[in-house]
């Protein structure tokens, strides 16, 4: 078994009773308690396409783009602090980094975990959200949620979207693994997801931007889908990768 | 056979003391109490032997094979425990136990082998969170033990340990060293414990050695003083000091001679012909904590 298979099994046994693993499911459980409300109880339906499948859409794409614009990077922020958190917190570097495991093992163990945790939060939410819209369906039938949903669709958006946040995922990894104060890594999450949500609706600048990035996968019809796609993986290979660097050739408490 | 070597390693750091050439020998089976005041450079010395310091120069030399900060098979060989023992509290003893040992890629009858040896089998499934100072610290020793070292490094181990926790911990060194003749590298603030418990010491001060070999080589170096038990101290003192003595009055019925000039038979008859009552007269051994005090020239705060 490879260092890296056994750092993650490492990894997922530290993440026990641990809020991080909780947040995995309650991340979109918020988002998708939001939409049942909202859209389960309206009495009034918002004004929305009257096709079936493009309603369909119409609700998953206002789900997933409250998901992308504000929980995803709020959830990736406290996620890599949280995981950063379970070593700088006790000092168990000195540990970690005394045992014969390359050290880079422990740094690209943690990245992958967060990329893992975000993926699994996505998809868990891309699986929820045509049962939370069946359930709309009959509460509410005015939504005009009939028909079957565009799964295919809707998990390669998901997908997508995931893609995009590489960028997004390794430069709070870093910052995460890097500083080990958690106001750090809550600090420049919170100021990248405020600026992402102002810079992430304009047409031009939005898709360069980390933080708004993942959103763009279901804005303006995925006009920006393969650009985010490809710069948030070549970035986010290229972030990692400087992360990797910089995190094993520091001298830790 | 030596466990560490190192020949002129040296790191320091903006605005304190590191540690500056220096000539650790720690043999192959012993218990090496490595002792300084703080801020002498123990800490930076045990980083540099775990490769968590990057040497700014100089050598270490593991079992023979050199570390480095970017050589590290040596590590292999050794178990460690830097200051407080380092483990996630949420999870079990057994839990804490299997995240070590899923990244050394050991064996799954390694963790019940450390629980026992460390006295936490009945403990294992409760979370490290409720287990008592002494109790964490075993378990830090349990990790340690997790990749069967030759050689354990262990920081302050006595750290915020009560009095029974220290005996325990003390019985359960001695019981490796003996038992599975494990090298003990252990810095520590209690003298008395090391002096109890090492059979070589290395005093560090302000980042340099000034003494490292056995404890009866430190003795033997230093001399023990002579101590006189009499009815009037000070009258014996000022005997002595017309002898040509440097006595030291501990108190009103005793007397030491650090260093004495004479042989002991030749004091101790002047001292009876000049009418003086000597109840005893012979040598005492220095503490561990006298010359302690003596090599890096501190006095003990009263």
């Amino acid at each position: 078994m490879s260092a890296l298979v056994r750092a993650l099994r490492a990894e997922r046994i530290k993440l026990r009773h641990t809020l991080a693993a909780w947040m995995v499911p309650l991340a979109p459980g918020v988002i998708l308690l939001l939409s049942l409300v909202q859209l389960g109880f309206a009495h009034v339906p918002p004004p929305g396409p009257t096709d079936p499948m493009e309603a369909w859409k119409h609700f998953c794409q206002g789900m997933f783009t409250l998901w992308l614009f504000l929980m995803l990077p709020l959830f990736i922020t406290l996620q890599a602090a949280l995981l950063a958190g379970l070593e700088h917190g006790h000092h168990q570097w000195k540990h970690l980094l005394a045992l014969p495991v390359p050290r880079r093992t422990h740094f690209m163990a943690k990245l992958c975990m967060l990329m893992a945790m975000v993926a699994a939060s996505t998809l868990l939410l891309a699986v929820a959200t045509p049962l939370v819209g069946w359930v709309i369906m009959q509460l509410n039938p005015a939504q005009g949620l009939t028909g079957s949903p565009p799964w295919a669709w809707l998990v390669s958006r998901a997908l997508a979207s995931i893609v995009a946040a590489g960028a997004l995922m390794a430069l709070q990894g870093w910052v995460a693994l890097r500083w080990q104060s958690f106001t750090v890594a809550v600090s420049v999450g919170t100021a990248g997801m405020v600026s992402g949500f102002l810079i992430g609706q304009s047409d031009r600048l939005g898709h360069w931007f980390p933080w708004s990035m993942p959103v763009q996968v279901f804005l303006r019809d995925g006009v920006h889908l393969w650009f985010v796609l490809v710069a948030g993986l070549v970035a986010g290979v290229a972030i990692a990768g400087f992360a990797l660097w910089d995190c094993s050739r520091r001298e830790y408490d | 056979m030596l466990a560490i070597q190192t020949r002129g390693l040296t790191r320091r750091f903006d605005g304190r003391h590191g540690v500056t050439d220096l000539a650790l020998e720690v043999p192959a089976g012993s218990v090496y109490g490595f002792l300084g005041p703080n801020g002498a450079g123990k800490t930076t010395t045990i980083r540099l032997l775990l490769a968590l310091l990057r040497e700014e120069a100089g050598e270490i030399r593991l079992f023979g094979e050199p570390l480095s900060w970017t050589r590290r098979a040596p590590l292999s060989e050794v178990g460690s425990m830097v200051e407080t023992p380092s483990l996630y509290p949420h999870l079990s003893g057994r839990d804490n136990l299997e995240v070590t040992r899923l990244l050394l890629d050991g064996e799954t009858a390694s963790i019940d082998e450390a629980l026992a040896l460390v006295g936490l089998t009945a403990d294992a499934e409760r979370r490290v969170r409720e287990y008592s100072l002494g109790m964490r610290q075993r378990l830090g020793i349990a990790l340690a033990l997790m990749r069967r070292p030759r050689l354990l490094v262990l920081d302050e181990p006595t750290n915020g340990l009560d009095p029974a926790g220290i005996v325990e911990l003390r019985a359960l060194l001695l019981r490796l060293a003996g038992e599975r003749g494990i090298t003990i590298f252990l810095s520590s603030h209690l003298l008395s414990e090391v002096e109890q418990i090492a059979s070589h010491v290395g005093v560090l001060h302000q980042g340099q050695l000034l003494f490292q070999g056995t404890q009866e080589s430190l003795r033997r170096r230093h001399g023990d003083p002579l101590a006189i038990r009499c009815g009037d101290a000070r009258a014996v003192c000022d005997s002595l000091a017309h002898l040509g003595e440097q006595p030291q009055l501990l108190d009103e019925g005793t007397v030491s001679v650090p260093a004495p000039r004479r042989a002991d038979h030749e004091i101790n008859r002047c001292l009876i012909e000049r009418g003086h009552a000597i109840h005893a007269f012979g040598r005492r051994p220095h503490s561990l904590e006298t010359l302690f005090f003596e090599l890096t020239g501190q006095e003990a705060r009263t």
